[in-house]
């Protein structure tokens, strides 16, 4: 049994000038190979949690804060965790920093000071990974918001990690994006990856190892996806809405017809409709 | 009115002159007939829209990269269209051109029948909101009043008017004023703050309200709050451009689509959903509305797919 790759315990964060605490005596364990999926309403920490597990914030206190093996309690632990540790975040204007698309894939690497043909053949897999060949030479403020996070997720991932935190990586992308983004988070898992995705969106939670949910700085929910959602006033007190199907599901139920399982994907719900006739 | 260019007049785009102040009376005069007419108050009723032949491209070094090619339709008053297309087809530009923040190359933008140097056309202008992507970037002011309460005064309205513009603005996004009033915009919520940036536009009265993708990076909860809010924008008669990747929130929300292409339109009209419109939104790496796909999948047919849950529900149940 190896130690988890991510390993927070009774993590505490509280802003400058704050009240309170955006994050308060928080756990979160994350194995290699593992797809955790983080959700929570607007405001319960997400964020914030995705800058501590990257070393970009130092805990204001925690009894454990260890990423890839790096202390996140100390400046150099902070330091070395950011090599093995890529952040994405969810605008991807502040992480757009070169003239090129191709330049700013290259950025991290140049930065780590690999050989410039060891640089090139990693910068040409990541823009045919993330179908941005034809916008290599594109200035990044030019590109579309998609287009933007598929050039920041390349940029993340050219240096090779061991952990990836993802903050709402596909909020600007249309749904071929989506799909493109997630299936590039499920080969990092195949790849032993450590996974936490943050997302709004409960369709892509459903093809996560596990979900957690925030509330106020602190885990309300730790466990497997059809559990969260059978909750129902969890569901409703932490904002997270339902899937499409579990709506029809619901609906059905509050006019006396409900099916005899509750749907969270669609052939689930055509499941439940074919059992019910 | 001045939707957008609160924040083109920021970054010095859009200076404020006599010949803007003026139109900005004859505006006044309009809105206040049109609020006067309305039954639902504070929101006025819809714009008509008609784009000939827009085209407009960026610089690239001595390049130019087109961004629409000759993009022409038509949206009657009180309409409410889904701008769709993947991510660089075009939408933003296409929203800004309609807006006035660009002017096209070619081609022309007319609103209620008007063309652009027409009678009215700059009055016609500053009745087109444009609620920008992630628009609480732009929240400036200390207090939410205060933020919303921009845009009226550029168009040099009362005190008075202004006031009641910002009450019934903040009252329509579900922020009312004695609560949310003096709220500093930096201690809203997200989704408050959202909802605030779409008040700043609201506050102006604007006919035709265009939304670039408004649902981005809200939770579930807020991002339906909002759908709701433009629902009664568009029961109100409100003209609507929606420009959003979330084909379920589009299909709830908007009678007619248009799908942009590589900047030229590959379809556009009433939105009754077939096999075609699967096909072409799968083309431009989108999907089919969930309930859409549930009605194909249980064979039923597609002229009736449900719009929301509920109706889903209603015709299971």
């Amino acid at each position: 049994m190896t130690a988890p790759l991510l390993d927070i315990s009774g993590l505490h964060y509280r802003y400058p000038g704050a009240r309170s605490d955006a994050l308060a005596d928080l756990d979160l364990t994350v194995d290699e190979a593992e797809f955790v999926a983080v959700v929570g309403a607007n405001g319960s920490g997400k964020s914030t949690l995705a800058r501590l597990l990257g070393g970009l914030e130092r805990p204001a206190a925690a009894r454990r804060a260890v990423a890839c093996g790096h202390d996140l309690l100390s400046g150099e632990g902070r330091l070395a965790a950011r090599r093995d540790v890529g952040v994405l975040f969810q605008n991807p204007e502040n992480q757009l920093v070169a003239e090129h698309v191709e330049e700013d894939i290259a950025f991290g690497l140049e930065n780590l000071g690999w050989p410039s043909a060891d640089i090139r053949r990693r910068v040409d897999e990541m823009l045919a990974r993330f179908d941005l060949e034809d916008l290599r030479r594109r200035e990044p403020h030019l590109l579309s918001g998609g287009q933007k996070q598929r050039a920041a997720l390349a940029g993340v991932l050219a240096i090779p990690r061991r952990a990836i935190v993802l903050d709402e990586p596909t909020a600007m992308l249309d749904p071929a994006g989506r799909a493109d983004v997630l299936a590039a988070v499920v080969a990092l898992r195949a790849e032993g990856l450590a996974v936490v995705y943050i997302t709004q969106e409960m369709d892509e939670v459903m093809g996560a190892d596990r979900v957690v949910a925030l509330e106020g700085g602190s885990e309300a929910y730790s466990g497997e996806v059809d559990g969260l959602f059978a909750d129902g006033a969890l569901v409703r007190r932490l904002n997270l809405g339902l899937p499409v199907v579990a709506e029809v599901a619901q609906e059905m139920a509050r006019r006396g017809r409900p099916l005899p399982t509750f749907p969270l994907t669609l052939d689930a719900l055509l499941a439940s409709l074919g059992e019910r006739s | 009115m001045k939707g957008a260019g609160r924040k083109a007049g920021r970054a010095g785009a859009q200076p404020v002159d006599s010949a803007d102040a003026a139109a900005a009376t004859v505006t006044a005069a309009a809105a206040a007939a049109a609020v006067g007419a309305a039954a639902a108050g504070p929101v006025p009723a819809g714009m008509s829209l008609a784009c000939h032949g827009v085209t407009f491209s960026y610089e690239e070094g001595r390049e130019a990269v087109p961004a629409v090619r000759d993009v022409g339709f038509e949206l009657a008053a009180g309409g409410s269209l889904a701008l769709l297309g993947a991510s660089g087809a075009g939408k933003s530009t296409l929203l800004q051109l309609v807006r006035g923040l660009d002017e096209p190359e070619a081609g022309a933008v007319d609103l209620d029948g008007v063309e652009p140097g027409g009678e009215g056309y700059p009055a016609l202008r500053r009745e087109v909101g444009l609620v920008f992507q992630i628009p609480e970037l732009q929240l400036f002011a200390p207090s939410a009043r205060e933020d919303v309460a921009f845009g009226p005064r550029r168009l040099r309205w009362s005190e008075e008017r202004v006031a009641e513009a910002v009450s019934a603005a903040l009252e329509l996004v579900g922020l009312p004023e004695d609560k949310f009033g003096d709220r500093h915009p930096y201690a809203l919520s997200g989704g408050e703050q959202r909802r605030l940036a779409l008040a700043g536009v609201l506050a102006m009265k604007p006919r035709l309200l265009l939304l670039d993708e408004p649902f981005v990076s809200l939770d579930p909860v807020t991002r339906r709050q909002l759908a709701e809010i433009l629902g009664r924008l568009k029961d109100a008669g409100v003209t609507i451009i929606l420009a959003t990747h979330d084909v379920d929130l589009a299909w709830a929300l908007c009678d007619e689509m248009l799908v942009l292409c590589d900047g030229v339109v590959a379809a556009s009209g009433a939105w009754e959903h077939g096999a075609a419109a699967t096909d072409l939104l799968v083309r431009n790496r989108l999907r089919e509305p969930q309930l859409v796909e549930l009605w194909r999948r249980l064979g039923r047919d597609l002229a009736t797919a449900p719009r929301t849950a509920a109706e889903a529900a209603e015709a299971l149940a």
